[in-house]
């Protein structure tokens, strides 16, 4: 209760007052609803159906999901997408460790420049770091392969993204180029919020440099690498421009990811219902995974 | 007060976002209302590039010339936007009266399927296009009424230009090494290994997405096979037959023997399937096993002059051999269109005598027969259309395999990249094929 001046009282988070909060957020709820909201409860729906799109869909209950069960291209890509999971999240966020040491144990001229820097994959659009990486990794033209060359490697050039063993990989590389800044920027943020004493006492201790990272500064980020590790882990089951415009999921069906799978059945192959249950599986994946990350990390 | 007047701009300022954010307008315009003397006719194509562009207004000047009172509205899309629109503007009655649908089950059949074109028959009769192309063409844009039977029943689109895969050559190169244009397969083989023993790289290939091997296996089963029945059945879904058979294993052993003795450009499996212009160009190669839909990229480049096309040769010289080919998407009407016979007339424009002779000097072949002698001798053209009337004319347009199935595209590439890669056997490439194939013969009963 807050009294003012001739003694008219405000209350404050009552329900008189409630009622205005929730006119405020009216608009954004109902774009949200009408544009996110209802389309996941129409996929829903749509995944016991069978539809191609044009005629009547067909209820089937629960046919798609067996047959997801059965669908080797499906198992397939969903194993690329785990493979993908540590070039997403180990090796950005390892990356990403390393830079925030080096940014923020001592006060380096141009932080703002190499922060916004390492920061500006994310800002690109994927279609277009695809494109420019597809450049990159061209056997004949591309930058990569003539480097090898002119360093007398020749036998180390592949042509990398119709390569069986290297497109994956090829392909991980630069979604990790794309993550690691924004790992980066979240840890700068988290440790600037670590006390310094904490350092003060290792210091004394005797830590090193490496200690105090160890010990002072990772324990600190905790939250802010449990984030970093949630949202990667999502980025990489739901990566889709990426593997579209660099390989469309070849060579035979190694760089086959879940979404890919999910645009081919919907929009190529008319099986919206089919590509609907891979929608709907996939979320499930994605929030069981969540959920378990989220309350690891904040158990401790 | 504050909070009010707060929450009203608050409001206002929502309002004035979400105006501006209506939902994309669907790509047709309004048509002008049909007044007693002007009738609007909308058209969706796929000609969107700029040489098909400036064909194509070319095309509609004279049209709407010879047909005073009638306006066009003609949206280009791009291959890709046309699959993902055609569906929702066909069933719109506001949507085109003429657009360019894909053939095969999953364009243009699903729109037959759900009764959104057009029964071409009479309009074909009326106008004389079944006199214009071959019983194969035909077969290929048709569809049973319900568009599950693909290659029979009505017709359903009709196309202004044609496509097919040969073996576009470095004529310079030729000439260097002595080499004549093969008659026999036999022939062709002998110049793949001259050239590779001059050290050249006899055949470009951009593999990375898969397309330019469906292409190379095609073409070396048209060799192998003597007549068209059994790839008629297969595409057609007729008959049972069955993609597990030996001469498939036959053709997947010569693809391999050719990747193995290095025919193809080093590295191709990671080689943009658009870079290969460029290295044909660049002389890093001396033939391109590809589709006549480079002859406009060729004839622009600066050594226009160097490039020849011929079909890849029979075993025996003359015999019947297939040549992989079509046509581009198929002109179709809407079947809730309510100027079908304007329409009608448009495409029958299209396919003209006189629309045929543009298309060809602007270096695409046509659909309509054009005499290849009143283009330019040697040119590629010339080359092109002589190609294309013989097989035309011999009823020998071959087909673009990933037809077979909706998931053919994916079993095929893949398929093909493992083959290619010795990762599977010739024989478990045609199992591979075969389980897809059979499991979809297995879904129509």
């Amino acid at each position: 209760m807050i009294t003012l001046a001739k003694g008219r009282k405000i209350l404050r988070g009552t329900a008189s007052q409630s009622w205005v909060a929730y006119l405020y957020i009216f608009p954004s709820i109902a774009i949200y609803a009408y544009f996110i909201l209802w389309p996941i409860i129409q996929t829903i729906r749509l995944s016991v159906f069978d539809w191609d799109g044009l005629t009547e869909p067909v209820f089937i209950g629960m046919k798609n999901f067996i047959e997801l069960t059965q669908d080797q291209i499906l198992h397939q890509a969903l194993l690329n997408n785990l493979l993908f999971i540590p070039f997403f999240t180990i090796f950005p966020i390892a990356i990403a460790l390393f830079l925030t040491a080096l940014l923020t144990r001592k006060k380096v001229k141009g932080f703002n420049f190499f922060r916004a820097a390492f920061f500006l994959p994310q800002v690109m659009a994927m279609v277009a770091v695809g494109i420019v990486w597809r450049w990159i990794y061209n056997p004949t033209f591309g930058p990569l392969n003539q480097t090898l060359t002119f360093l007398g490697l020749e036998n180390w050039t592949r042509p990398w993204l119709g390569d069986f063993s290297f497109a994956l990989p090829a392909v991980g590389l630069a979604a990790t180029w794309v993550q690691y800044g924004f790992s980066m920027v979240l840890f700068i943020s988290g440790v600037q919020h670590i006390d310094e004493n904490l350092y003060d006492a290792a210091k004394i201790d005797g830590a090193n440099e490496f200690h105090q990272f160890w010990n002072v500064t990772l324990p600190g980020i905790r939250n802010e690498l449990s984030v970093a590790m949630v949202t990667s882990i999502i980025a990489a089951l739901r990566i889709f421009d990426l593997v579209y415009v660099t390989t469309r999921g070849s060579p035979g069906m190694k760089t086959m990811v879940a979404s890919l799978w999910l645009y081919r059945n919907a929009f190529q192959i008319n099986r919206v219902g089919y590509a609907s249950a891979i929608a709907v599986l996939l979320t499930l994946i994605i929030l069981v995974l969540s959920y378990v990350l989220l309350s690891e990390g904040s158990k401790r | 007060m504050k909070a009010l007047t707060r929450f009203v701009c608050y409001l206002v300022l929502v309002a004035m976002v979400l105006t501006a954010c209506a939902p994309a307008a669907t790509a047709v315009t309004e048509p002008t209302k049909a007044s007693i003397q002007e009738v609007t006719l909308v058209v969706w194509d796929v000609l969107a590039s700029p040489g098909e562009t400036a064909i194509i207004e070319k095309l509609q000047t004279d049209f709407l010339a010879a047909h005073p009172g009638v306006k066009i509205d003609r949206n280009a899309k791009s291959f890709d936007d046309m699959k993902a629109t055609a569906k929702l503007g066909l069933s719109s009655p506001d949507g085109p009266d003429v657009a360019q649908i894909n053939q095969g089950l999953s364009d243009m059949g699903a729109l037959v399927k759900a009764g959104l074109l057009e029964n071409l028959t009479p309009y074909a009769q009326k106008y004389g296009w079944d006199k214009k192309i071959s019983g194969g063409l035909i077969a290929r844009n048709s569809f049973s009424t319900d568009g599950k039977m693909f290659g029979q029943g009505n017709l359903y689109g009709v196309s202004p230009t044609s496509e097919l895969v040969g073996v576009f050559y470095r004529k310079d190169k030729f000439e260097e090494y002595g080499l004549n244009i093969p008659k026999t397969f036999a022939e062709f083989e002998d110049i793949l290994k001259t050239l590779k023993e001059k050290g050249e790289t006899p055949i470009v290939a951009g593999g990375l997405g898969g397309l330019a091997a469906t292409h190379f296996y095609a073409e070396i089963l048209n060799v192998y096979l003597s007549d068209r029945a059994y790839l008629d059945d297969l595409i057609f879904a007729r008959n049972d037959q069955s993609w597990d058979t030996e001469v498939q294993q036959k053709a997947a052993e010569k693809l391999q023997e050719w990747t193995e003795n290095g025919y193809f450009t080093k590295g191709f499996e990671g080689t943009s399937y658009d870079d290969q212009g460029s290295l044909l160009e660049n002389g890093d190669a001396v033939m391109m096993l590809a589709g006549s839909w480079w002859s406009s990229t060729l004839a622009a480049s600066p050594i226009s002059e160097k490039f020849g096309f011929f079909m890849l040769p029979p075993e025996n010289e003359g015999a019947y051999k297939m040549t992989v080919g079509g046509t581009s998407p198929a002109y179709a009407i809407r079947a809730n269109s309510t100027k079908k016979t304007l329409a009608a007339e448009y495409i029958n424009w299209m396919i003209s005598e006189s629309s045929a002779k543009v298309w060809a000097n602007n270096g695409t072949i046509p659909l309509t027969y054009v005499d290849p002698s009143t283009m330019p001798a040697g040119s590629l053209i010339a080359d092109l259309l002589t190609a294309w009337n013989t097989i035309n004319q011999k009823d020998e347009v071959g087909h673009y395999l990933d037809w077979a199935t909706p998931t053919f595209w994916d079993t095929l590439t893949a398929s093909l990249e493992e083959l290619m890669a010795f990762k599977i056997t010739p024989e478990e490439f045609t199992m591979k094929l075969e389980t897809d194939y059979s499991a979809y013969l297995t879904s129509l009963k």
